[in-house]
């Protein structure tokens, strides 16, 4: 690993913290409900990026590889190289599921907002609240 | 090879019969008795898968497994039921079912009961895949799946404007919750290579190999590997899916969106939610508490003179114990029953949060699994109760078309056996000595007395205390006030409703002579799993050798 790479690597895992906290500040502090929503979708992207981060790996004297096995038949030799180069595709596999589910939620969030315009007029939480 | 299929299909059958529903509708057109039916039909299924898991795990005496596809171990998805989880499943099972039926009186005038059927069937496969499930990753989509009927059943009224808030009250910040576990997933992934419930509670106390070699020779060869500071990483996933954990499970201070979201879903629906789904929060957090980070794993590490599960815990303990009197506090001032009845859950749940706060480490084994068994005991109890109330709260609102007690007043006169059955149910929750309620919330106290937490003891009791108030101020508005004249004669009891009401009194009841005699040995001895550190290693061999059989390693 090149001191290049660990820098790229603070540097990712720094501006990820900060998407966090910007997320974090998206949902909790604005009063508009479509901001909350789009704060959300930063939040999963995210959490997202996170695990496919937490999946990379950095192989010695070669570049990492997608999890994809590319030759036939699959012989010995093919598999320890696969081993010794791809990134791990488990994380992947949870990100996938992730999005998925994600977007129900988002798809769900987004009609429960325009209900709530339609029965208040408003999507500021502000002029809504009550006791 | 013992393979038990019925495990794997339950929550996947009862996936298809939801998701199938929408388009036989487009068939059946609006003949309602067929959702009825329908809905009632895989009620009964789920029971019985929900019972022959438990019976399985009754006969063996150990967790059974059921590997999705046929993959092994922590490389595929595994179903682990241990004690804990099959008695939770039952429960679940069980009481949706008596929700379905009384959602056949509730539902029968309404409409949208294809929509109605299918978001209650999504419920309860997102619960019995919670309990069910022996993988963290499987658990945060179950818990999505739970959610997001959850919030599709709160804004089913979607024309009504208090619904609507609630559910983008509940929705938002759930999301959010979510989302958090499912970082804390990647930061323990990270760490320890692994999803797998099993394969993390091995890998979380190293010192295990020593005992069991084959479990640790199998997962060498099989499982990942992680890198970082394991006791940070673990810390930071454990704050972060406690979060979501007590969300769900509406602990102060995320307990905000329960009081608005529980009372504005029709009131089967709010039966199924205050009885149940908050109950998956205390079962995620036993899980992560006890099975998987319980005494002298790597999360039990002494940081500047104390450990941090013991940290974790006693801020549990004070969570619940704000909970239990908050809620409590709030619910004597409220007017409208089925608040009323959403602040007691509160309430409850801080009593279930006090009893898992107990295991800390420095309290003897004997004492945790006490607290344990009174937590699962509460669970039980307020689940059955909970139900019961919001049923009969239910039964009122009908008569009168008023959510508010004191346009009830004199209303149990009219209506005798809900009303018996509703003070049943009250002092059932307020633990009064020949029935459940009072068994569970001794044992707590017991074990808080016992391990030293004598603050909290006296808490759980105030806490019981204030409560009185709130259910003697329902009690007494309807059944000491003069009949109201203009409601007699109009006002008629439905046999359906009161026939559920009378099945859950008599569990109620039963319960009490259940755990009298014998049933709280009973109960701890199935519970063995979740708090003794041989109930871990058998949790974890269980795993192990039939996967190593699968992959062809054993």
């Amino acid at each position: 690993m090149t001191n290049i790479a660990v820098l790229t690597a603070y540097v990712i895992v720094l501006s990820l913290y900060v998407n966090l906290g910007i997320a974090l500040y998206g949902i909790f502090a604005r009063p508009s409900l479509v901001k909350k929503l789009i704060a959300i979708t930063i939040l999963s992207d995210t959490a997202n990026a996170f695990a496919v981060l937490v999946g990379y790996r950095w192989p010695r004297n070669a570049l990492p590889k997608p999890p994809v096995i590319p030759e036939l038949p699959v012989t010995r030799r093919v598999l320890e190289e696969y081993t010794s180069s791809a990134v791990d595709p488990l994380p992947q596999a949870l990100v996938l599921t992730a999005i998925v589910i994600g977007l129900a939620i988002t798809l769900f969030i987004a009609f429960i907002i325009i209900q709530y315009y339609r029965l208040y007029g408003t999507v500021d939480v502000r002029k809504v609240r009550r006791i | 090879m013992e393979v038990y299929v019925g495990l794997g299909l339950a929550p996947l059958i009862l996936t298809i019969a939801s998701f199938a529903l929408p388009l036989i509708s487009l068939v059946v057109g609006d003949r309602k008795w067929f959702y009825h039916v329908y809905g009632l039909v895989f009620g009964v299924v789920a029971l019985v898968y929900a019972l022959v898991s438990y019976n399985m795990v009754v006969v063996l005496g150990k967790p059974i497994i059921y590997p999705f596809g046929g993959w092994p171990g922590p490389i595929g998805i595994v179903y682990e039921v241990d004690g804990l989880g099959a008695i939770l499943g039952l429960l679940v099972a069980f009481d949706m079912l008596l929700v379905i039926l009384y959602s056949w009186w509730y539902m029968w005038e309404r409409d949208g009961v294809e929509w109605y059927y299918t978001l209650l069937l999504l419920l309860e496969t997102g619960m019995l895949g919670i309990v069910y499930t022996g993988d963290i990753f499987n658990l945060f989509v179950m818990i999505e799946l739970l959610a997001i009927a959850a919030y599709g059943l709160v804004a089913f009224h979607r024309s009504k404007k208090e619904a609507v808030e609630a559910a983008v009250k509940y929705s938002v910040i759930g999301a959010t919750a979510t989302t958090m576990y499912f970082l804390a997933i990647v930061f323990i992934y990270g760490t320890y290579g692994t999803v797998n419930m099993a394969d993390l509670a091995l890998k979380a106390r190293p010192w295990l190999c020593l005992h069991d070699v084959d479990s640790c020779r199998y997962l060498a060869l099989v499982s990942g590997t992680g890198y970082g500071n394991t006791l940070i990483a673990t810390s930071i996933a454990m704050a972060l899916a406690l979060w979501a954990f007590t969300f769900k499970a509406a602990v102060f201070p995320n307990h905000f969106w329960l009081p608005d979201a529980h009372p504005e879903a029709p009131t089967p629906v709010s039966a199924a939610l205050s009885g149940l789904v908050v109950k998956m929060g205390a079962y995620a957090t036993l899980r992560f508490v006890y099975t998987l980070f319980g005494v002298n794993s790597t999360l039990d590490m002494v940081v500047s003179g104390i450990s941090l599960r013991d940290a974790i815990l006693v801020v549990l303990l004070i969570l619940g114990a704000i909970s239990a009197i908050l809620g409590a506090l709030v619910m004597v001032i409220q007017d409208d029953i089925k608040r009323l009845l959403a602040y007691s859950t509160i309430a409850h749940l801080g009593i279930v949060f006090m009893g898992i706060g107990v295991g800390l480490s420095s309290v003897d084994v004997g004492i945790a699994s006490i607290a344990i068994t009174g937590v699962v005991l509460h669970i039980i109890n307020h689940s059955f109760g909970k139900t019961l109330l919001f049923m009969a709260s239910g039964v009122y609102i009908d008569a009168v078309d008023s959510r508010s007690i004191n346009d009830m007043r004199g209303l149990g006169k009219l209506l005798p056996f809900t009303t018996f059955a509703l003070i049943l149910g009250l002092l059932h929750l307020l633990g009064i000595p020949p029935l459940g309620g009072f068994f569970s919330k001794l044992l707590i106290y017991n074990a808080l007395m016992n391990s030293g937490l004598v603050v909290f003891a006296i808490i759980l009791v105030l806490s019981t205390a204030i409560s009185i108030l709130g259910y003697m101020k329902v009690i007494v508005s309807l059944i000491v006030p003069a009949r109201p004249t203009e409601l007699i004669g109009r006002v008629k009891e439905h046999p359906l409703p009161v026939a559920v009401l009378f099945v859950i009194a008599l569990i109620i009841v039963m319960l009490g002579i259940w755990s009298l005699s014998g049933g709280i040995d009973y109960l701890s001895s199935l519970l063995n799993s979740v708090v003794s550190i041989d109930g871990a290693r058998e949790y974890i061999n269980s795993m192990t050798e039939l996967s190593s059989r699968l992959a062809g390693l054993g």
